[in-house]
């Protein structure tokens, strides 16, 4: 499958979450939630895995990785875990050094499934603060978030 | 006596920013008050300034000339001449009581009050562009008789007006040997718009040596309101240098529109400091919405820079109507320039900035800061503070607890920059930029937010 015809598969961004979703449950991150705000971006997904006590956050893009790893990296103050996802074709050809350089995992994704091309590294620039209001967010704790 | 280069002259542009005006009155080298402000509400801005102490500040009254004026649409990029932009939906009078849905579908386009005021107290060719809904025109300039009156009647509203005020108000009028005056007093100006250059440049500069040759008793300063294109035009630069002395101002205050000191060319940097520096061997120069570039060109001659309290360093001639409040961005003196919290804090780790004490060393110890960052590095994040501002809201916007944060920081850096600014030599100023590119600029959520940093480096010393 070529990059443009992989691309024009998912016409939109959301089109990616639900193959994401399913990649994220295999690793145990059953407590999932869409859209969440931190400061002006919004997070596409954001999940908690109790078994290993990790969050994950995840930007959804179809294009321009470069805007999607600048989030990525914001999203390391909040998250455990930050991957990107992309259409196959995309996440394939671009230069995945400097995802692996940050941490930043990325995800290729087809239909109806999802694939690890560079492993996320658990962030050590991630905030209590900001994570415990997440985790909040999706039910777990008792943490004030207003 | 005036303060030593660069003043900041502080540009007030609502009442609701008193607080922050009267609290930092002491240390602010000026105020500037648009005359729209003023006659929105002649009383309150009156109480103000006399609040603010600007007897003693130096106080300018920017008379808005320009807003009767030509202008290029932001969204379609064409030349208008409708005046639309300083208009606003009303409800027609008579009609008070009605209910939202029905009172928007009776709405009619008509001047602000406040300009409308405006234009019938300076009287032509103000007033004649409200009864005709239509700009001011080049042609202005062949009425010689009337552009003397018309920079009469400007000149007299900048010196007259808040008097009036004083003596009108029954609680003012016991203050009236307390009243501030304006320190220079602005030659009527329209913007020079591009498409004919020429013939604005003409109108301004008439209107300059109009009001020159008045012979007031206060120093006259004109206002160069052009684009930025005309900044990479030697031609057009070349003119303003021998033309703008030779009309008798005494100072002259720069606004490009479009120029925007962060995201200028080298080139276009270049050319400003030119203007600057070879205005400035003949009368005082000043920017009318200038930031840390424009300080900094206090080395070659720059008297001042006037901006807003919240932002306004750089300004386009007709804003971008419709938009949302925008969130007022944490500004980082390292790198001058504002950006979001997030952004900033992600860049600490690899700063080793850890402590509330490493952040007053690194980023700022204004008091501020140093009252809001107090026991842990944790709470930079109330910069940034977001809420749903009402219930029906969807996306998250900037508390105002976090915004006035953000801007009594800006403001407060803001002097202490203009005071080392002061002090430092043009060598000292470039090795600060260049230490904030080797530090900030590599940091990954900023390397594509400091590259103005190496072109002013590079413009300072070249």
């Amino acid at each position: 499958m070529t990059a443009r015809t992989d691309t024009a598969s998912f016409r939109r961004e959301a089109d990616l979450a639900a193959p994401v979703g399913r990649f994220l449950r295999n690793r145990a991150f059953h407590l999932q939630s869409s859209e969440l705000p931190f400061y002006e971006y919004r997070m596409d997904m954001y999940g908690y895995s109790e078994r290993d006590d990790l969050t994950v956050a995840v930007e959804l893009k179809l294009t321009r990785w470069s805007r999607a790893l600048e989030q990525a990296l914001l999203y390391q103050l909040c998250s455990d875990l930050v991957y990107v996802a992309m259409p196959r074709g995309q996440a394939q050809r671009l230069n995945s050094t400097v995802f692996k350089l940050h941490g930043v995992g990325l995800l290729a994704v087809e239909e109806g499934r999802c694939r690890e091309l560079v492993p996320a590294v658990p962030s050590p620039l991630v905030k209590n603060h900001y994570r415990l209001a997440y985790l909040a967010m999706l039910g777990k704790g008792d943490v004030d978030v207003a | 006596m005036s303060p030593e280069p660069p003043e900041v002259i502080i540009r007030v542009g609502s009442h609701a920013e008193k607080e922050y005006v009267l609290k930092l009155k002491d240390y602010l080298d000026g105020l500037i008050v648009g005359a729209n402000l003023f006659e929105a509400a002649p009383g309150a801005t009156a109480s103000l300034l006399l609040a603010a102490g600007a007897k003693t500040a130096k106080l300018y009254i920017d008379p808005m000339t320009y807003a009767f004026g030509e202008y290029i649409d932001p969204d379609t990029g064409k030349v208008r001449n409708d005046l639309d932009w300083i208009k606003s939906d009303q409800i027609p009078k008579g009609q008070p009581g009605k209910k939202r849905a029905s009172r928007e579908k009776t709405t009619i386009r008509e001047f602000k009050r406040s300009y409308r005021a405006l234009a019938e107290t300076i009287g032509w060719p103000l007033n004649e562009a409200v009864q005709k809904s239509a700009a001011v025109t080049p042609d202005l300039v062949r009425q010689a008789a009337r552009i003397k009156i018309f920079s009469g009647s400007v000149v007299d509203y900048q010196l007259r007006r808040l008097q009036r005020e004083f003596e009108e108000d029954e609680e003012l009028k016991d203050f009236i040997d307390d009243m501030p005056k304006p320190a220079a007093v602005f030659a009527p100006y329209f913007y020079v718009e591009p498409t004919n250059t020429d013939a604005w440049l003409d109108v301004n500069l008439r209107l300059m040596q109009a009001t020159a040759a008045l012979g007031a008793a206060v120093p006259i300063h004109g206002v160069l309101c052009a684009d930025v294109r005309h900044l990479a035009d030697a031609g057009v630069r070349q003119r303003l240098l021998e033309a703008v002395p030779q009309t008798g101002v005494s100072g002259v205050w720069l606004w490009f529109s479009g120029f925007f000191e962060e995201s200028a060319s080298r080139e276009v940097l270049t050319a400003y400091r030119g203007l600057v520096e070879g205005l400035a061997t003949r009368i005082e120069v000043r920017a009318m919405h200038g930031g840390f570039f424009g300080l900094t060109l206090s080395k070659f001659g720059m008297r001042g820079v006037s901006h807003g309290i919240g932002y306004g360093e750089q300004k386009d001639v007709v804003p971008v109507i419709g938009q949302s409040t925008p969130t007022v961005r944490y500004y980082l003196p390292p790198i001058a320039r504002r950006l979001g919290v997030p952004e900033i804090e992600r860049a600490f780790d690899a700063l080793g900035i850890k402590t509330p004490d490493d952040f007053h060393k690194k980023v700022c110890g204004c008091a501020v800061c140093k009252g809001v960052i107090s026991t842990s590095l944790d709470q930079f994040a109330s910069f940034g503070d977001m809420h749903f501002s009402r219930p029906t809201a969807q996306r998250l916007a900037q508390t105002p607890a976090a915004a006035k944060r953000c801007r009594f920081h800006f403001l407060l850096s803001r002097l202490g920059e203009r005071d080392w600014v002061r002090k430092l030599s043009v060598k000292e100023l470039a090795t600060r930029l260049e230490q904030g590119a080797g530090t900030w600029g590599v940091q990954p959520t900023l390397k594509s937010s400091t590259a103005h940093l190496m072109r002013w480096v590079s413009v300072l010393l070249s």
